[in-house]
């Protein structure tokens, strides 16, 4: 008997290691950035932003989205006036607008009367909506405008209770990213935490706020401009940065305005903040190396493709795929001109794919630094010692090989016929190294040039990387269809790991089968031809014998009957007994329905109902029966016992 | 040879008629008809074919049937065997052929067809 906690703990052991497990083997695997913003998806983010301006929030969305992206604005004195046109002192969100744009250019004053200061002021309350309170909070920032911070701070926390979605959440953050340095914040922070809980995990790979694309960027970014303000780090781990770059990048055609400049500023966040700066580490073109090109070069940049100011690239590791021999550790790579580049080719890797694990240092609030990165080495092959001969099949005629050179073709040609054999042995080496390769496409084709038949076949190495390819002609004719002729012998090299795939004429080759057919074009395969028609054949009926014999015998198997109605009645046989009984006259019509039963079976009823209607009738039949066999045997033992009296009394 | 086989049956059937009750002899009569109707059945599958086959088999045995239950009837409802049957009257023996009756006629039908 094992008591109950000894069970539990085990279980719950052995749920603990499996969770550490599960943990070792996803942190094995660290996340990078599957999304960002390349180059021309930062040009295409700037010229949405460029558009002529609808309105205030139009170009305070334009403004402040291209000052984020770092782009220039032109015709400084151009906006400002249309900020000053457009103005409306009344209204808060005017007053943002405005606010926020002529902050992002040089030179804009807007015009503040105490009215204006009245309103902005008189928003910031518990019972204005949490974008209006961030809104006056920021226009009396950017305007210069003297705020209370305990009071905002008041109306943030009465507001933040009311109203619990995440914009409202990400309007807390730029409030309070705009009050001054010694207000008590804390407990806002801890409603953020309580906020970051509700982003939704897609596949392990996206992280998201059910509101949307703008509201998580939006978000992103008060997030960091808050935590920057406070310098304390934003309560977000590593993997969740990167999906959340994940997230806010993949889309890359914006639907509106709101939703480009939430984008722009997202990367404006994550490229230069305080805490985490996700890194993209990218190959320049393919990620192959071969001698003509010895030198990986690497892109590392951040969110918004702009290279970063301090890192150190370097290889932790460098393994083949194939041998998963390590070729490489350690190793750093030399900035030239923006890009890192390393000289693989130098470490004489052989040609085939190798796994890199690149890091990214110098700069502790890199995140997603670590990166896998696939390389392939690419070399040239040539081949060496083609030799072709024609063998006789019994051996009895010594061979002749003839040696061809790359890329000429043999002088004359080769005659075969069934009894031999066309060999052909050649070796696939490396130009560079010298080594025996073995690709993965090496055919040997065959052409027939009057017919444009082509027979292809697999020429395979072995043991010693020397290929060989046999042609037994006798057994192959049916693959030529017996054309003889001659044929254009050509091999075919190629890889994806070769720079110089080969189409090489070898020679020309005469081939005599025995039994010849008449040399037809090609003809295209009549597989999609409508076939015959099936007839179907239905079963033959079973032949029967003529009317005039079945009525014969018909009538002669009833002739009995009337055989037997004679002899009864020579014998006597009678029906005087008959009692006219109830008990009688109900049994011989239950027995009549019983026969009549039997016919109506045969004709229209099946085994249940049958049963059925027989039960009744049986049974009715039954009870009338046995009372009149019982009346039956009373009278005859009657008889019996009155006989036998009348012979005693003789006997007397 | 023949001759004592003529005589033999002659005998035969002197003895049977005067012997066996009317009631045997009605009994009698009937199981030669059930014979004589099986054997025409049978006669015609020879000479004409077993199509359909299930018919010719449920009526054959219909009549091989017949003849057995009447057979049987014959031996119990016999006085001189009154001695082997003492708990079967002859209407209880009536009674047994008529309920074995009910039942092969129910299968003759069924596979009759």
């Amino acid at each position: 008997v094992i008591p109950l906690t000894c069970l539990l703990r085990s279980a719950s052991a052995g749920l603990f290691g499996l969770f550490v497990l599960s943990l070792a083997l996803a942190g094995a695997q660290a996340l990078t950035p599957a999304h960002y913003l390349s180059l021309p998806d930062v040009a295409r983010l700037q010229n949405l932003l460029s558009q002529q301006f609808t309105g205030l929030d139009s170009a305070y969305y334009s403004v402040v989205g291209l000052s984020k992206l770092g782009a220039t604005i032109p015709d400084h004195e151009g906006v400002c006036q249309f900020l000053k046109s457009q103005l409306d002192p009344m209204s808060i969100d005017s007053l943002f607008f405005a606010a926020e744009t002529s902050q992002a250019i040089s030179g804009c004053e807007i015009p503040v009367s105490n009215e204006t200061r009245d309103i902005l002021l008189a928003a910031v309350s518990e019972d204005s909506t949490m974008t209006q309170i961030h809104r006056a909070v920021s226009a009396l920032s950017s305007l210069g405008l003297p705020l209370a911070s305990q009071e905002v701070v008041g109306a943030l926390t009465g507001r933040i209770n009311k109203e619990d979605n995440v914009m409202a959440g990400g309007g807390v953050q730029g409030t309070a990213a705009r009050l001054s340095q010694q207000t008590e914040l804390g407990g806002i922070l801890e409603e953020i935490e309580d906020l970051t809980a509700r982003l939704d995990d897609l596949g392990g790979i996206y992280l998201q706020f059910e509101e949307g694309l703008e509201a998580t960027a939006l978000f992103v970014t008060a997030a960091y401009s808050l935590s920057d303000h406070v310098d304390m780090e934003p309560p977000l781990k590593e993997d969740q940065v990167i999906q959340l770059v994940n997230s806010i990048f993949s889309k890359k055609s914006w639907d509106s305005l709101a939703e480009a400049f939430s984008v722009a500023s997202a990367a404006a966040a994550l490229s230069n903040n305080r805490f985490h700066v996700p890194v993209i580490v990218s190959a320049l073109g393919p990620a192959t190396v071969s001698h003509s090109q010895p030198t990986l070069q690497l892109l590392v940049t951040d969110v918004m493709s702009q290279p970063l100011a301090l890192a150190n690239v370097l290889v932790e590791s460098a393994y083949s795929v194939a041998s998963k021999s390590v070729i490489l550790s350690h190793a750093s790579f030399t900035l030239n001109d923006g890009v890192f580049e390393l000289n693989f080719m130098s470490s004489r890797p052989a040609s085939g794919y190798y796994q890199f694990a690149v890091a990214v240092t110098g700069d502790t609030r890199l995140v997603g630094n670590h990166v896998e990165l696939k390389v392939k080495v690419s070399t040239e092959v040539v081949v060496n010692n083609m030799d072709l001969s024609v063998v006789d099949k019994d051996q009895s005629i010594g061979t002749k090989t003839t040696r061809v050179d790359y890329p000429s073709k043999g002088k004359s040609s080769f005659t075969a016929d069934s009894h031999q054999n066309f060999a052909m042995a050649f070796q696939l080496v490396d130009v560079n190294t010298g080594v025996e390769l073995t690709p993965h496409q090496t055919f040997v084709k065959l052409h027939n040039q009057k017919t444009g038949q082509e027979v292809v076949f697999v020429a395979e190495p072995d043991s010693k990387n020397l290929y060989k390819f046999e042609l037994d002609i006798g057994e192959r004719k049916s693959e030529f269809n017996s054309i003889s002729g001659t044929y254009s012998l050509h091999l075919i090299v190629g890889d994806a790991t070769l720079e110089n795939p080969i189409l090489w004429n070898v020679a020309d080759v005469v081939l005599k089968f025995v039994d010849e057919e008449a040399p037809v074009a090609i003809q295209p395969k009549t597989l999609y031809v409508p076939k015959p028609e099936i007839q179907h054949l239905f079963r033959e009926p079973e032949k029967k014998p003529p009317t005039v014999v079945s009525n014969t015998f018909t009538a002669l198997i009833l002739s009995p009957l009337l055989l037997l109605l004679i002899l009864w009645l020579k014998l006597g046989a009678n029906i005087s007994n008959f009692s006219f009984t109830p008990s009688t006259i109900l049994f011989h019509v239950g027995h009549a329905a019983m026969l009549g039963l039997m016919y109506v079976y045969w004709t229209h009823l099946n085994m249940f109902q049958t049963l059925k209607y027989l039960a009744i009738i049986g049974s009715v039949t039954f009870l009338a029966g046995n009372r009149m066999l019982a009346q039956i045997a009373v009278k005859r033992i009657a008889a019996e016992q009155s006989s036998r009296l009348a012979k005693y009394r003789s006997l007397r | 040879m023949s001759n004592s086989v003529i005589s033999v049956i002659s005998r035969f059937l002197e003895e049977y008629t005067t012997t066996t009750p009317n009631k045997l002899k009605v009994v009698d009569s009937y199981l030669f008809y059930i014979l004589l109707t099986g054997a025409l059945q049978f006669l015609y599958c020879l000479l004409v074919g077993t199509f359909p086959f299930n018919s010719f088999l449920s009526g054959f045995i219909s009549c091989v049937g017949a003849f057995i239950l009447g057979v049987c009837l014959r031996i119990q409802i016999n006085p001189q065997n009154k001695g082997d049957f003492l708990s079967i009257s002859p209407e209880r023996a009536f009674a047994d052929f008529l309920f074995a009756h009910t039942v092969l006629h129910l299968v003759v039908m069924n596979f009759i067809g």
